[in-house]
């Protein structure tokens, strides 16, 4: 293991400014509290800014980076994590401005990739905490996916499972992973950016999902990832899901990759009774997807 | 000195030149190098600037050019021991600057050969293409000069940082400047001196860039000033370690960078081991083309504690690109001793038969002096116009000395338009004017605003750098040259006509001067830095 720990927090905020002052309150209250806290914000059009800047007045580890437009929240961590990684940071805790850790939520992720490293030799590429929504019931959108020998290290005193993919909710990065296998891809501008950077990351070894360190999402409701639940008001981003998913999809596993991924795609809005015509602008998105190859941008 | 008494025939103001520069370079190297047996080897300057210094760490040969016509001598500095290592020294001793060189050292400004016709032509054409060419750089700037802080790492615990040695020397500062010639922030840097002394620290000054420095006599006459001749002879490559051993040996605990290159270069070797110097900097000006030191400064931002900037548009460029908000310290550039509770009436009056416009600015590119005897040809055909009897002064010196004055005597303006010298009584010739004129390519925020809009003198400025914080906006006139002078015209006769239009641009001027008045000044922000690093010293 590494014997350089500085940390940075990366939060991509837009429009949320009592949210993110939620977190940025959490992140003051955190046992080990990192270096910097980058705060990149989407062009938001609220006070952010403001409240921000009053705060960074004072506090000399906020770094305030406000992009010129709206890049969704995969442009964002896309460029904050950029950003952490000129600071000179061994480690990036990435999360959404409306996840309050918990106070040791940090330092467990830390203690875990640490200790992971120690017993078993081997370097996981982050570390994720459990994300539990707002009554403390499991975040939905949030739960990581485990790879097929996910408890080979679970023991009843660490906990750790090993996961490929996670969300970008309290997810810790050691700096060798994003020197490796390069930034997010901004492109996806929203939607499954975090799991297809996870999946890269976990080229070189799975992730740990580490239940002891725990964070609160604050989100209107507790959904996960569903086709089934598409609607009007939701379409967007589902939109944004599949063209990245299926574009993923071709670049890992062909077309038949996206054929399989469309088929699971089909069932679910079956399954979910969703119209006829929402189901069709899902599908052409699959098909845009298919010729959408944003590049990977190494660091 | 083995070797010194070759002097000895020399004039005696000459020996002592020598032997006076003599001393600056064997205090530089023996601080540099304090146990190694230092070789000099001296030749004379044929300029009265640089020193042209090479070092030679180890065996060193003698070629033929070596011993050429203006070789002067050497001498030794023995080591601390018989076998200290050698080091080679050779530089050559900057004659005495001629009485000419003094008054002005930059040659006269002469229109780049190419365009030399198009400037004969049309001074105004020729200004436009340069003013194209300079929007170009700026366009090209973000790419040719990434405004991206360097890493800085901090180590690891297991290994702790060096901690700072017990000394027997009160604190002292250092302070870079550009040079010590007249400037915004030379002013700053010298106040900066005051104000470091007044705190109770020791002070040195060094400058990055080889001149006369013809402001060294300003220095404060004070056993606890000392001026460091490094822009003569030491390579910038060197300063680092030079900085290192300074701060070792002087105790300095506070380093104050004021556009100085090898002292941002320095920051490494002060981070990594001399840790506990606070490192202050102070920027003014966004250049076009590079972005200019607050780039720079931006670039260092992990190896410098606080920036200080004097205006609100490079606290808001430092936040933009470097994504620091809580170490940059806005602090104006004004003295509150010296600023009156209140602006006077304005001089000019609706309808005044008699205008006088005013130029005050060092006649560089930076205040495009040509645009400055155009809006004076423009504005003199207006006052014909108007029946107004219109007199300039223009105050100032530098290369475009001469083309201004040709340019006056070409437009018929030698009568009604005087030159005036650099050190004439400013704030009475503000006081007798009724506009400013300044049609600058570039600015932080003109000083000179400042002292005009306290004189009842009201500013015309170009849209450039922070002037909108001082100047109200309808007499903020564009950066192109003709729009530029249109724009001067448009609001003289705006300002001459219509008593409304005066009276808003009055009390414009009293919101954003009274808003510039209640911002700290740069010594609020400084003082109590300097003050905390004296204190904790003499604890």
């Amino acid at each position: 293991m590494s014997a350089l720990s500085k940390t940075a927090a990366v939060i991509v905020t837009f429009n949320r400014s009592a949210k993110l002052m939620k977190v940025l309150d959490a992140l003051d209250g955190q046992t080990l509290r990192p270096d910097f806290i980058l705060v990149v914000d989407n062009a938001s059009t609220d006070d952010t800014q403001a409240l921000v800047e009053a705060r960074a007045r004072d506090d000399l580890s906020i770094r305030y980076l406000r992009l010129p437009k709206n890049v969704g929240g995969a442009g964002g961590f896309h460029e904050g994590l950029k950003a952490a990684y000129g600071l000179g940071a061994h480690y990036f805790w990435v999360s959404d401005d409306d996840a309050y850790p918990q106070p040791d939520a940090i330092e467990k992720l830390l203690h875990a990739l640490a200790a992971f490293e120690v017993q078993h030799e081997w370097r996981p590429s982050f570390a994720c905490s459990r994300v539990e929504w707002i009554d403390g019931t499991l975040c939905e959108m949030n739960t990581p996916r485990p790879v097929w020998d996910w408890p080979r290290f679970l023991h009843p005193e660490a906990a750790w499972a090993l996961v490929d993919s996670a969300s970008f909710v309290s997810i810790l990065i050691p700096r060798w992973a994003v020197e490796k296998h390069g930034l997010p891809i901004a492109d996806y501008f929203i939607w499954f950016d975090d799991a297809e950077y996870t999946r890269r990351l976990s080229r070189s070894y799975p992730g740990i999902f580490c239940p002891e360190s725990r964070v609160i999402h604050d989100t209107p409701d507790n959904r996960g990832v569903n086709f089934g639940l598409v609607d009007e008001k939701s379409l967007w981003k589902f939109k944004y899901g599949a063209r990245n998913e299926a574009s993923w999809r071709r670049r890992e596993a062909g077309p038949m990759g996206v054929l399989a991924y469309a088929y699971g795609v089909h069932l679910q809005m079956k399954r979910g009774n969703v119209p006829w015509k929402l189901r069709q602008e899902i599908f052409r998105a699959i098909v845009r997807g298919m010729i959408f190859r944003p590049k990977i941008v190494p660091v | 000195m083995t070797n010194m008494t070759a002097l000895a025939p020399v004039g005696e103001d000459t020996a002592e030149h020598i032997e006076r520069e003599v001393s600056e370079i064997v205090s530089i190297y023996s601080c540099l190098y304090p146990t190694q047996r230092l070789n000099f080897i001296l030749y004379e300057g044929k300029d009265p600037i640089w020193g042209a210094p090479t070092v030679v760490e180890g065996p060193f040969t003698f070629q033929p050019a070596h011993v050429n016509a203006e070789f002067l001598g050497q001498f030794e500095r023995p080591g601390a021991h018989p076998g200290a290592p050698t080091v080679t020294i050779m530089l050559s001793v900057p004659r005495k600057p001629l009485p000419s060189e003094v008054r002005q050292m930059d040659a006269p400004w002469v229109p780049i050969r190419r365009l030399r016709a198009i400037h004969r032509l049309s001074p105004m054409l020729y200004e436009k293409i340069r003013y194209q060419a300079e929007m170009m750089r700026k366009r090209q700037s973000p790419r040719r000069h990434p405004r991206i802080s360097l890493l800085r790492g901090d180590g690891s615990s297991l290994f702790p940082g060096r901690r700072r040695p017990e000394s027997d020397k009160r604190p002292a500062i250092l302070i870079g400047m550009h040079w010590l010639e007249v400037g915004g922030a030379e002013k700053l840097g010298f106040d900066t001196i005051r104000w470091a002394l007044e705190a109770g620290l020791r002070v040195f000054v060094a400058a990055s860039v080889p001149s006369i420095q013809r402001l060294v006599d300003k220095l404060p006459d004070s056993p606890d000033v000392t001026f460091l001749r490094l822009d003569r002879y030491l390579p910038h490559q060197l300063w680092p370690r030079y900085i290192e051993k300074l701060v070792l040996a002087e105790n300095i605990r506070l380093i104050h960078i004021h556009h100085c290159r090898p002292l941002y270069e320095s920051l490494p070797q002060i981070r990594a081991n001399v840790p506990w110097v606070r490192v202050i900097d102070s920027t003014h000006i966004v250049e076009y083309a590079d972005g200019g030191f607050p780039r720079s400064s931006g670039v260092w931002s992990n190896f410098i504690d606080i920036h200080h900037v004097i205006s609100k548009e490079l606290v808001d460029y430092y936040r933009d690109n470097f994504h620091v908000i809580g170490k940059v310290r806005l602090g104006r550039m004004l003295d509150r001793t010296e600023h009156q509770a209140g602006l006077p009436e304005l001089n000019m009056q609706p309808g005044k038969k008699r205008l006088q416009a005013a130029f005050v600015g060092r006649l560089y590119y930076q205040k495009r002096p040509v645009v400055v005897v155009e809006a004076f040809r423009a504005l003199a055909a207006w006052a014909k116009r108007n029946d107004v009897e219109l007199t300039g002064k223009i105050v100032g010196e530098g290369p475009f000395l001469d083309t201004v004055k040709a340019l006056l005597q070409r437009y018929g303006l030698v009568d009604r338009v005087a030159l005036l010298p650099a050190n004439s009584p400013v704030p009475e010739i503000l006081r007798d004017s009724d506009i400013l004129l300044l049609p600058s390519n570039n600015e932080g925020l003109a000083l000179v605003c400042y002292e005009a809009v306290e004189q009842g003198c009201i500013p015309i400025s170009t849209d450039v750098g922070s002037q909108a914080e001082i100047v109200p906006r309808d007499l903020l006139v564009p950066l192109e040259p003709q729009a530029c002078v249109k724009g001067i015209v448009a609001a003289v006769d705006r300002l001459w006509r219509d008593a409304a239009f005066l009276s808003r641009q009055r009390e414009a001027l009293v919101r954003s001067w009274s808003a510039i008045t209640s911002d700290p000044t740069a010594q609020e922000i400084l003082m109590p830095l300097y003050q905390e690093a004296a204190a904790d010293l003499q604890e």
